[in-house]
């Protein structure tokens, strides 16, 4: 998960991405961001999202975002 | 039967009194017989299809529900990850299958019925560019709300195949869904899975519920017929002579085309959201305020959000996540970089997303055209992002100053203003014989013109209430209007609703036999 917060601070440094757990809910990331963050995430991780995956849930927090990877490893 | 007739307050009168008097266990019948009415009084031959959408989409549904199923089962009996890999590989594939179906059939009726005789009128063209025979035009019926019960249908299906969640057993509830009179005709585009947990909640009538319901209604009521109607004069009489007039007067007339749309849809949004609050559903949010958004892309998380957020999870998250956007990405990545890769992964997608969006609104190229100019802002925004980052670092100027905020919100209505004129126009050579009007001839708009076709006394009013709309708009933004008037005592909160019903009654259009115009958003 260090891999995964590493990525999201380096891309988005002005979001405070260890204490906000509502990144969608709160309209903090967008859908530009997202599909950002699954482009860097499948490089990285050299794993494929597929659409179950892309909805507002996996994305609210970093806790979620791994969540998804995990699921997808 | 419109939003805004006597039929319809009449129709909604009796609605509530059924649905709050056959006991909780059968409000949900009140609800299904009250669609099945309201539809086939806008039209019985409209009804086929959507009965036709409705069972084949809750069919579809519950066959991919049974598949996934059957593949749970039979993944506890699976040894290895390589088996469960097979199973599940199937089960998707047998799901494709009939979401296949159930699409094809919602979209073809879409399709047929709304763009064919634009593709053969187009196609007729080219035919008649080589001197070959024309293809017979049939004007075909076009079913009252497709356009939105048929986003709702399909939304289903693919949240059932995607596995958002279980698939409806209970063939009225997604039959009261799909037809609920509040949404069919107008939107908000709502989703199966928020909705129907309501359905299951039956509702006790309510103090609050009414009212708060009931206000919401009255002020829908008073941005139609006091506003918009009033705006929707002086727009038609202007564009239907519009060579006639001055650029300086085109583009005042533009702007004030963008006031009656708002009025006019956020209007009918309101009333209907309010007639939905009363039978204690909450529909889908569809408006917030969009003429105080500071960019377009922020504009178009506030206009109409129940389509974007649509094209958002059903179009623009799945070419973003297409085998041909990763191929895009990754060949491009090589070629041109790290930075051109990530721009044609959200540019790519933003283009399909307006070409369909443009296309959504009617089957025209105009709708087309508007389509592509909100491509072309939102891509060149992403393209220049960086630019415009650094242009107030530079300069040293504080974007968060009220004067920074006013400029960028009068911006971004401007540029509104101008895709507007495609929107509006009759046609491309309207849209440019406006534009070049507006740029050649810049004499300032005539009050005088204005007062001819409206009246002095109807100019006075509809300034009075675009003002009270910009204040309640305003106040909307920090906190609930409803909520404040609730604090009130009772004295003023009759006062306050009753000043509105008479400005409403007094000063509202309407049309020969009391038929205020219809909504300019039904037609699509």
């Amino acid at each position: 998960m260090e891999q995964l917060l590493a990525m999201l601070k380096e891309s988005y440094p002005l979001i405070d991405f260890e204490n906000q757990k509502q990144l969608m809910t709160d309209g903090i990331l967008d859908s530009i961001a997202v599909v950002a963050i699954i482009a860097a995430i499948e490089d990285m991780f050299d794993i494929s999202v597929t659409m179950e995956y892309i909805q507002p849930d996996y994305f609210e927090s970093v806790e979620t975002m791994w969540e998804m990877i995990e699921e997808l490893q | 039967m419109s939003y805004q007739s006597i039929e319809f307050i009449i129709f909604v009168l009796l609605v509530l009194l059924f649905y709050y008097t056959v006991g909780r266990k059968h409000q949900k019948l009140v609800l299904a017989v009250a669609n099945l009415v309201f539809y086939a009084v806008a039209g019985l031959k409209y009804l086929p299809f959507m009965l036709i959408t409705m069972v084949a989409t809750f069919a579809a549904g519950k066959k991919m529900g049974a598949i996934y199923a059957d593949a749970d089962e039979q993944l506890k009996l699976c040894a290895d990850n390589a088996e469960k890999k097979v199973v599940r590989a199937k089960a998707k594939k047998d799901a494709k299958r009939v979401l296949q179906l159930s699409m094809f059939i919602t979209l073809i009726f879409l399709i047929v019925c709304k763009y064919s005789l634009f593709a053969v009128s187009n196609v007729n063209a080219v035919l008649a560019h080589f001197g070959a025979a024309q293809i017979p035009m049939f004007r075909m019926v076009l079913p009252l709300g497709i356009s939105f019960y048929s986003f709702m249908a399909l939304s289903y299906v693919l949240d059932i195949y995607w596995k958002r969640y279980k698939a409806e057993q209970n063939f009225i509830n997604y039959a009261v869904y799909l037809a609920y009179f509040p949404h069919v005709v107008q939107g908000p585009i709502d989703r199966f899975n928020e909705f129907s947990k309501q359905l299951e909640q039956p509702v006790a009538l309510d103090y609050k519920t009414i009212t708060y319901g009931a206000q919401l209604a009255l002020w829908g009521f008073f941005q139609k017929l006091v506003i918009a109607d009033r705006l929707g004069i002086l727009v038609d009489t202007v564009l239907a002579d519009w060579a006639s007039y001055t650029g300086g007067m085109l583009f005042f007339i533009i702007v004030v085309f963008s006031v009656q749309i708002y009025a006019d849809f956020s209007g009918c949004i309101d009333i209907v959201t309010g007639v939905s609050e009363m039978l204690g559903i909450k529909l889908r949010k569809n408006f917030n305020h969009p003429y105080f958004s500071r960019t377009m892309a922020e504009f178009w998380r506030r206009w109409h959000i129940s389509l974007q957020e649509w094209f958002k999870d059903y179009v623009y998250y799945p070419v973003s996540a297409s085998a041909f956007m990763k191929k895009l990405k990754k060949s491009s990545k090589e070629k041109f970089g790290l930075r051109t890769s990530e721009l044609a992964a959200s540019c790519f997608p933003i283009f399909v997303v307006w070409c369909v969006t443009g296309i959504w609104h009617g089957a025209a190229w105009k709708f087309v055209l508007w389509g592509m100019f909100h491509a072309a802002l939102l891509i060149g925004s992403q393209i220049f992002a960086p630019l415009f980052k650094k242009v107030p670092e530079v300069l040293k100027l504080n974007t968060e100053t009220y004067g920074f905020r006013f400029f960028q919100i009068m911006r971004t209505f401007i540029l509104c203003c101008i895709g507007r004129i495609f929107f509006r126009s009759d046609d491309f050579a309207m849209s440019v014989g406006i534009i070049s009007k507006v740029i050649h001839n810049t004499n300032l708009p005539s009050i005088t013109q204005t007062i001819e076709i409206l009246g002095a006394v109807d100019v006075l009013v509809v300034v009075f209430a675009i003002i009270l709309l910009l204040a309640v708009d305003i106040i909307q933004e920090k906190t609930s209007v409803r909520d404040l008037l609730a604090k009130e005592n009772y004295i003023t909160r009759w006062i306050v609703f009753f000043a509105i019903l008479f400005i409403i009654i007094l000063t509202g259009i309407y049309g020969p036999g009391y038929n205020a115009s219809s909504f300019i958003y039904e037609q699509f």
